[in-house]
């Protein structure tokens, strides 16, 4: 089984058409929904996703532990990240997923900068992206052409490896961290990522660091 | 003669011990935690009655004054338990994630 999850917070603009479109390439869809004060659990659950929801706002990376201990239960054979704004495009998932399996991949990561297809802000391209890639070095980080990318797709194998325990941004790199942590093999593949919001701010890059930091103090679950 | 100031501040000292002492009561904290305060109370009792026995350590362990012996490690405290303080509310952090995603899986 392919299961798609998607984070979502108070997104109801978006996200009915995000697990709509999301159908015609996956198996199952489920929306984790981050207390969201919005109509987001009814348009989710009128596109026909399944409904995982968060009484209390946690965090994007808790919000994806919640759907990967949904996926574990449900023993999927393949995890999808998607993000539920609408950034990513659906008719990236197939060939990602048909070069994962070629390549013996356990891990996907999306990327903005194989291709030119993303209209990255000048910004984000040139000052947070450069950072970026030094925070992830610092903190025991895989390499990869693109630091902070929410599409990604596990194998069952990575899916039984990467427990989040960073609930909010940090995630991402977490991710990495524990990708080359438990030797995972992983490929990159270019996706297209379309901005309607901005994503992360200078502010969120010092949470980030704040939360790397503790995270090395704290016991893992 | 005592000053005003320590009259205070011996006051002040017995007040924040019958608050450990109640919050042991209503099982808030445990004995190290007791021993802890309690003896941090008298301590800084002793040293504002006494002020020339900080005096003396201070210059035994080679710092000038000793104010500066009490701020030394005023703020040495304060820093450990702050840092306990941060770890015991991540820890909780990391409980009420648990809560919170238990109970959205069971809906």
């Amino acid at each position: 089984m392919f299961l798609a999850i998607v984070p979502a917070y108070n997104e109801e603009k978006r996200i009915g058409s995000v697990v709509r479109s999301l159908f015609e390439y996956v198996d199952a869809v489920v929306v984790v929904d981050d207390a969201s004060t919005d109509k987001t659990v009814d348009e989710s659950r009128k596109a026909g996703g399944v409904v995982l929801s968060h009484e209390i706002n946690l965090g994007q990376g808790a919000a994806l532990e919640t759907g990967h201990e949904y996926a574990r239960q449900a023993k999927a054979d393949h995890v999808l990240h998607f993000d539920g704004d609408g950034q990513f495009h659906v008719e990236d998932i197939i060939p990602a997923l048909d070069k994962l399996k070629k390549k013996k991949a356990d891990i996907l990561f999306g990327s903005r900068f194989l291709d030119n297809r993303s209209n990255m802000p000048w910004f984000k391209k040139y000052i947070v992206s450069p950072v970026g890639h030094m925070v992830n070095r610092a903190f025991g980080a895989v390499r990869l052409t693109d630091v902070h990318n929410g599409f990604r797709i596990l194998n069952k194998k990575a899916l039984n490896n990467i427990k989040i325990s960073q609930d909010r941004m940090a995630h991402a790199t977490e991710i990495l961290a524990l990708t080359k942590k438990y030797n995972l093999t992983y490929i990159e593949f270019p996706v297209k990522v379309t901005y309607h919001e901005y994503g992360q701010s200078a502010a969120g890059g010092f949470k980030i660091v704040r939360d790397l930091l503790f995270g090395k103090f704290m016991k893992k679950n | 003669m005592l000053l005003i100031f320590q009259i205070l501040f011996i006051l002040f000292a017995l007040f924040a011990i019958a608050n450990v002492v109640s919050k042991k009561k209503e099982g808030a904290l445990g004995p190290k935690g007791i021993l802890f305060w309690i003896l941090f109370w008298v301590v800084a009792a002793m040293v504002v009655v006494w002020p020339d026995s900080a005096q003396t350590i201070a210059n035994k362990l080679g710092i000038g004054r000793g104010v500066d012996l009490v701020i030394y490690s005023a703020i040495a405290v304060i820093f450990f338990v702050l840092f306990r303080l941060h770890v015991k509310m991540e820890s909780l952090k990391r409980d009420f994630t648990q809560i919170v995603r238990d109970k959205a899986l069971k809906k």
